[in-house]
């Protein structure tokens, strides 16, 4: 005889009494394991996402507006081969212009916004997840994937129209951006239809929804949006490292011949910094013979500051410039920072000049000593205004504001002198190439952008533009026009190279004398500069999806947070089965007690075989989990899809999840079982041996004082909470709202425990009646009663509270402290809209009706695409779509509610918040964003900050300052637009919008601005649709934890019962003594019915009652109205479905012969 | 010269119990004295503490006052694992109900208490030392069955063989004979007198059944809290 042996005779001899401790371990088990499978399964599902919209790519550069040469592609290619890290063309890097798009279908039928359009070559196939053999595709054709073809009905052979949005140069926000057409009409024929293995699913952006991809040739994209050789991604897989000869041995040195491992980022980054040229930047040289000078222009107009820096220095005092070096490596070489300006007129007195170039710059055009109040102007405009020196002359110009407004504004300077129009260094290419202006042949043909009286410009004026272009009329020191014009795309138009005695007109002499320079300048200035200040920066991109995944919303935790009440259900019902197994065999521990087991040794042998019965169960439950894991998916992805955004998801199983949760289910349910022996272990053998283990039986009750008083402690403190949350709605959370709700189920157990025991205590219970029996029993079982009791508190406080929280888009949505803010409309554009749809003539340019849009007002948001960070992307979103808007349009309208505000101070005017305070960090930005998206989507809490890089590669912070309550703001940031702007400066114009509008006209507005913007690819959405489709998510979340709960809800009604058949039969003795002494059989029914009945009831008074009390914070602060029909629905059923468990228990216990009873007694 | 110690000596022990009245006296000053070998026999009214006495005896239950010596040592003052370890080793109970484990079979149940102990000597001798008792009170063929195929009579002899495997100095009997028939409660008495005699065991024996009481060389009744003589059934 073993102990071994003695607790597996024991297992057996009891097996079928721990077939209920089996099952209820199994339960746990199952439940614990499959939501820890379905947390696998949507990391897995989100992990092979990710690696299918990325293929192989590993790094990523992507310029956005900016665009670089397609031969970067190529040079770093080479650099990274002559590094050793790679081997030629496998895989190589692949360069590819993208731009968004609308697409529609042949016959207009069907459109599709916000498509990605991406010009491919071969090279990008390479990088596809599995290997295709998809070249270049024809200029006439296009590669659709999956969803875009679904969402135009095409197939291959038919034809679709793209309407791509062009790359710009020059910014539509900047000055003298002209209003060009923006976009380009291709009609390409379906080539094919591509799955997400043959890299249909392309995306940076992290999500598990598959974007509209439309892949063309990139040549005929270059070619027909004029950006020739030139691209804007550029996609880096791992290289293979080249072979290397085998390893040798000399003496006792082993030479290392094997792959050396290497950070791809890093040898990128430096290839990169050593390979990347001026044009990468869209820098260009332009050679100046008449000036003996080589200028460093750009067609985007503005220099960025980077390269002023780099040339003169980031401040007084920097020793790092390049002017400093320009001495010793070509002396008499002069550098000069030229900005040129147009301005609206040149007025001295009463005579003025219209629309000119003025120039600011330094030596030698101007002498160094010119004050910035002082002005040079030329001969020809000495004579057109008849000035001299010692006038005043006054300049009025546009600057353009950030929500680009045109401001017009005056400076007036005195004449210093009179430059003569062949001064030196005074020539037409100080104009810089303004778009719309440089090719024009008169000034009446300028499309400046800018409103231009044609009238004004006299012939005089178109004579000048005939002879000089560009020629600046008047030049002011650089100091003063950057005071005047500096702006957000830059301080500079070009930066003259002033080569001493070289001013010739040979223009074929002059490039051959200075391209030495040209080259040494160009060499200089490379590695000066910072690439990534030209948006040249690889991103980690795999390594950032696959942390989007890891980071993912942890299903996982989600769904074992929703079973956790099923999970508590299975383990009370498991101590229950067991205490009940042990109460049976109470006198067989009494025995061992009795022949010297210490009680340690007895419980362990108990707990050892209650162990493998765990085990068992554990066991069953993984396989069960399984199943449950299955179903859950199954739910995920059919009743609860909105959840998951509609993501179907695939089983992935992982051993260890598998052992892991099963074990620690039977960790669970063998402590469990340790605290149900507990008790029995303290019970004296004697009494064990005799009488097992009864409650109460050392005499009456004793007094309910002490339950009383945790009652009473419980309740004030959950009171205290409560108070708090409504004095104090920012700091209102979850668990305050968990941490009340389990004081007051505390509160309610107790108060009933002493009630139960107050009632034992009650006269009418120590009378001889009928219902004094039944108070008798009821109150004997106390713990029993109570673990019933308790379950169905917690299960009805759950199922109560939940349905509180439900959200409900449509209620209150014209509020502006709603969800919607009050806004009627959502319109999201495709491409840019850059005119003021607020003003008349921004309407009108757009075609737009002007009746129907009365009284409509806009909210515009300035976008930054990044990963959509709402809950319907299950992927932590890394970088989250930036929104920059004017606070004042959302502070005046008191738009939606703020529930966290980092400085509560604010809470008068919360969108202030936004605004750069004097304590602002410089290297941080405000920033406000939906609650749910903050702390779900991010994983940050109010006060936490983001890091970021703007579009120059500096990095900053984003400061969450706000959090607004239940949005239609969920899946972004919203920051200042001034900051906007300031850190995204070639982001022009605007995406989304936030539409007021009267409610009975909200239909046709919708239909007009869909009819007017359409080239421009705008979506109107309701915004109440768009509340409702987050709220889907959300109430998806709760009804699965309602759904849940309500199982464990039902695992506790069958507790309920197996607690009424457990008690009848323990008290068949006394049934049968009442039947025999003249009750009737339906008599005692009711007895037991309406005892467990009462105990139902109190179970779900206290749920109840717990949930009100703990909600009262959450529905004031939201102003929820409370859904109390469909809740008392639903109560009403589980109070049913108890009582139905009761009767049925009830039935099948007194049923039979119970006289037999009385023998046996 | 030596004092030989007793094996048993109870010295004023008093037990009470609280009740709605106050405390209730169920033993008062007790005093016996029990040397080795010997077997007394405690008769006495229905709740007059006789299960309550040897419970205390049994140290399944502690005095409220007044101390408990076996052989010298005062159980009153151990803790509860020296108490479980001298119920092991130097004790052996038969209680009116057999308190077998259904699960077990009969050999099984003898060697339960073995489990507890550490004594491997004792340990490694038991299942033989388990066949030698069971075949001595006839049940050497019944060694694999299960004690629900026993008669009651078999049942409380396996109980007794189980309370002898470790070798106790002192077997406390409650009740033994009172769930049984005549032939069979005639037959455990014999037992229970042959053991006493053949193995020079102490012997304490709660009971009922005078024919029992008089087999034994004392017979004690318990009365108002005290043990007193009863010379005339002896």
């Amino acid at each position: 005889m073993t102990r071994l042996r003695f607790i597996l005779r024991s297992l057996r001899f009891h097996a079928r009494a721990h077939l209920g401790t089996l099952l209820g371990a199994a339960v746990a088990a199952a439940v614990l394991v499959g939501a820890l499978v379905v947390g696998d399964s949507v990391r897995g599902t989100l992990r092979d996402l990710a690696l299918l919209r990325l293929g192989k790519t590993a790094h990523a550069l992507a310029s956005g507006d900016r665009l670089f040469t397609t031969t970067l592609a190529l040079n770093l290619q080479n650099g990274l081969v002559q590094a050793g890290v790679a081997q030629p063309n496998t895989p190589p890097l692949a360069p590819a212009l993208q731009l968004p798009a609308v697409a529609v279908n042949a016959d207009g039928s069907a459109r599709a916004h916000r498509v990605q359009v991406l010009g491919v070559d071969a090279r990008f196939w390479q990088l596809a997840p599995t290997p295709t053999a998809l070249g270049e595709p024809p200029p006439d054709a296009v590669l659709l994937n999956r969803p875009l073809a679904e969402q135009l009905r095409v197939q291959p052979g038919d034809a679709v129209l793209l309407r791509v949005q062009k790359p710009r140069a020059l910014s539509a926000d900047a000055p003298l951006a002209p209003e060009e057409d923006a976009s380009v009409a291709l009609r390409l024929r379906v080539q094919a239809v591509l799955s997400d293995a043959q890299f249909g699913r392309f995306s940076l952006q992290a999500g598990q929804v598959a974007p509209f991809n439309a892949f063309v040739s990139l040549g005929m994209l270059q070619q027909r949006v004029g950006a020739a050789h030139q691209a804007n991604l550029l996609l880096a897989a791992e290289p293979q490292p080249p072979a290397l000869p085998r390893g040798t041995t000399a003496g006792n040195v082993v030479i290392w011949a094997g792959a050396v491992p290497f950070n791809l980022g890093e040898q990128l980054e430096r290839v990169l910094t050593q390979r990347w040229q001026l044009a990468d930047a869209q820098l260009e040289w332009r050679a100046l013979p008449g000036s003996g000078a080589l200028e460093l222009r750009s067609p985007r107009v503005f220099l960025d500051p980077a390269v002023g820096d780099a040339v003169f220095g980031a401040g007084p005092g920097a020793t790092n410039a390049l002017v400093h070096r320009l001495a010793r490596e070509w002396p008499g070489l002069t550098a000069t920072g030229v900005l040129t300006y147009f301005v609206n007129e040149l007025r001295v007195g009463d005579r003025a000049t219209p629309y000119s170039m003025v120039t600011a710059t330094g030596p030698p055009l101007v002498p160094a000593d010119l004050g910035e109040d002082e002005v040079l102007i030329t001969r020809w405009l000495a004579e057109d205004l008849q000035a001299g020196p010692g006038d005043a002359l006054t300049l009025r110009y546009y600057v353009v504001g950030a929500g680009r407004q045109l401001e017009e504004r005056a400076a007036t300077f005195r004449i210093r002198g009179i430059l003569p129009m062949d001064a030196p260094g005074l020539d037409r290419d100080l104009m810089p190439d303004f778009p719309g202006m440089t090719d024009a042949e008169n000034c009446r043909d300028w499309d400046t952008g800018l409103p231009i009286d044609h009238t004004r410009i006299r012939p005089k004026d178109e004579a000048y533009w005939r002879e000089y272009r560009g020629t600046p009329k008047a030049v002011i020191s650089l100091a003063a026009g950057r005071r005047l014009w500096e702006n957000r795309f830059g301080n500079l138009t070009a930066v003259r190279f002033t080569l001493p005695g070289r001013a010739t007109s040979d223009r074929a002499a002059f490039e051959r004398a200075v391209a030495p320079v040209r080259v040494g300048l160009s060499t200089l200035l490379t590695r000066a500069l910072n690439p990534a200040a030209f948006g040249l920066r690889f991103e980690p991109v795999r390594a950032r999806a696959l942390a989007a995944s890891e980071q993912a919303q942890d299903f996982g935790q989600l769904f074992l947070g929703f079973s956790l009440f099923l999970i508590a259900a299975a383990l009370l019902l498991l101590a229950v089965l067991f205490q009940f197994t042990i109460e049976r065999r109470a006198p067989e521990l009494g025995t061992l007690l009795a022949v010297g087991f210490r009680p340690g040794q007895a419980g362990r042998l108990f707990l050892a075989e209650g162990g493998l019965v765990a085990l068992g169960g554990g066991a069953l439950g993984a396989w069960g989990g399984l199943g449950y894991a299955r179903a859950l998916l199954h739910g995920l992805s059919t009743l609860w899809r909105e959840a998951v955004g509609g993501t179907p998801l695939q089983l992935h199983v992982q051993t260890g999840t598998l052992l892991g949760g099963a074990m620690a289910a039977v960790l669970v349910a063998v402590l469990t079982m340790t605290l149900a022996l507990r008790r029995h272990l303290r019970t004296p053998a004697r009494q064990l041996l005799a009488e097992g283990v009864l409650e109460d039986a050392g005499g009456p009750a004793a007094p309910p004082r002490v339950a009383l008083g945790v009652a009473l402690a419980a309740l004030l403190g959950a009171l205290g909470l409560v108070a708090a949350a409504l004095a104090n709605p920012d700091r209102a959370g979850p668990g305050l709202f968990f941490g009340a709700g389990a004081l007051l189920l505390l509160a309610g157990l107790a108060g009933v425990s002493a009630w139960l025991r107050r009632l034992g205590g009650l006269a009418s219970a120590a009378r001889l009646t009928l219902a004094g029996l039944g108070v008798r029993s009821a109150t004997r079982r106390r713990r029993r009663s109570l673990a019933v009791a308790g379950l169905l508190a917690c299960g009805s406080f759950l199922v109560a509270a939940i349905g509180v929280f439900r959200l409900e888009a449509g209620r209150g949505a014209e509020r502006r402290a709603s969800g919607t803010g009050g806004f009627a409309l959502i319109a999201e554009a495709t491409q840019p809209v850059v005119r003021d749809l607020n003003t008349a003539a921004g309407r009108d340019a757009h075609g737009l009706d002007a009746a129907t849009l009365t009284d409509v007002r806009f909210v515009p948001f300035r976008v930054r695409d990044g990963d959509e960070a709402s809950c319907l992307n299950l992927n932590r979103a890394q970088t989250p779509r930036l929104l920059g808007v004017n606070p004042d349009l959302l502070t005046a309208r008191g738009a939606f509610t703020f529930v966290r505000l980092a400085n509560r101070a604010a809470g008068a005017q919360p969108w202030q918040a936004l605004r750069r305070g004097p304590d602002t960090p410089p290297d941080e930005v405000p920033a406000v964003g939906d609650a749910a998206s903050i702390q779900w989507a991010l994983g940050k809490r109010v006060g936490e900050t983001l890091e970021f890089h703007d579009e120059r590669g500096r990095p900053f912070k984003l400061r969450l300052v706000g959090a607004v309550a239940n949005s239609i703001l969920q899946g972004a940031l919203v920051i200042d637009e001034a900051e906007f702007v300031r850190r995204f400066p070639s982001t022009a114009g605007y995406r989304f919008f936030l539409v007021d509008a009267p409610p009975e006209r909200r239909e046709a507005v919708a239909a007009e601005l869909t009819r007017g913007l359409r080239d421009l690819g705008v979506e109107v959405t309701p915004a109440a649709r768009r509340l409702a489709a987050f709220n889907a998510v959300q109430n998806t979340y709760l009804g699965t934890f309602q759904v849940l709960g309500g199982l464990g809800l039902l695992l506790g009604s069958v507790g309920l019962g197996v607690v009424v058949m457990r008690n009848v039969f323990e008290r068949r003795g006394e049934l049968a003594l009442l039947l025999a002494v003249g009750f009737r059989r339906r008599a005692l029914r009711t007895l037991v019915v309406s005892e467990h009945v009462a105990l139902l009831g109190a179970g779900l008074a206290v749920g109840v009652l717990a949930a009100a009390v703990a909600v009262v914070p959450a529905v004031v602060a939201s102003g929820t109205e409370v859904p109390l029909a469909s809740l008392g629905v639903l109560l009403g059923a589980v109070w049913l479905n108890g009582a139905g468990w009761t009767a049925l228990a009830t039935e099948s216990a007194l049923r039979g012969e119970l006289l037999p009873a009385l023998r046996n007694e | 010269m030596a004092t030989s110690v007793p094996l048993l000596e109870l010295q004023d022990v008093t037990k009470t119990y609280p009740g709605p009245a106050g405390a209730l006296p169920v033993l008062a000053n007790l005093g016996l004295v029990l040397e080795r070998g010997e077997s007394l026999a405690i008769v006495g009214p229905s709740g007059c503490g006789k299960t309550t006495l040897l419970n205390i005896i049994g140290t399944l239950d502690r005095p409220t006052s007044g101390r408990v010596c076996l052989e010298g040592r005062d159980l009153t003052t151990l803790d509860e694992r020296a108490l479980a370890e001298v119920r092991n080793r130097h004790l052996g109970f038969v209680f009116q109900m057999h308190h077998l484990l259904p699960q077990c079979t009969v050999l099984e149940n003898v060697l339960v208490p073995t489990l507890a102990t550490r004594n491997e000597v004792l340990r490694d001798g038991a299942p033989e030392r388990a066949r030698r008792l069971l075949e001595r009170v006839g049940l050497g063929q019944r060694l694999d069955h299960r004690p629900g195929q026993l008669s009651g009579g078999e049942r409380q002899r396996v109980a007794v063989v189980r309370a002898l495997i470790n070798e106790p100095r002192l077997l406390l009997a409650d009740e033994p004979t009172g769930a049984l028939d005549r032939a069979s409660a005639e037959t455990l008495a014999n037992l229970l007198v042959d053991l006493n005699r053949e193995l020079h065991l102490t012997l304490i024996v709660v009971t009922h059944a005078l024919e029992l009481a008089r087999r034994l060389q004392r017979v004690m009744e318990l009365r108002d809290g005290r043990l007193r003589d009863l010379p005339a059934v002896s």
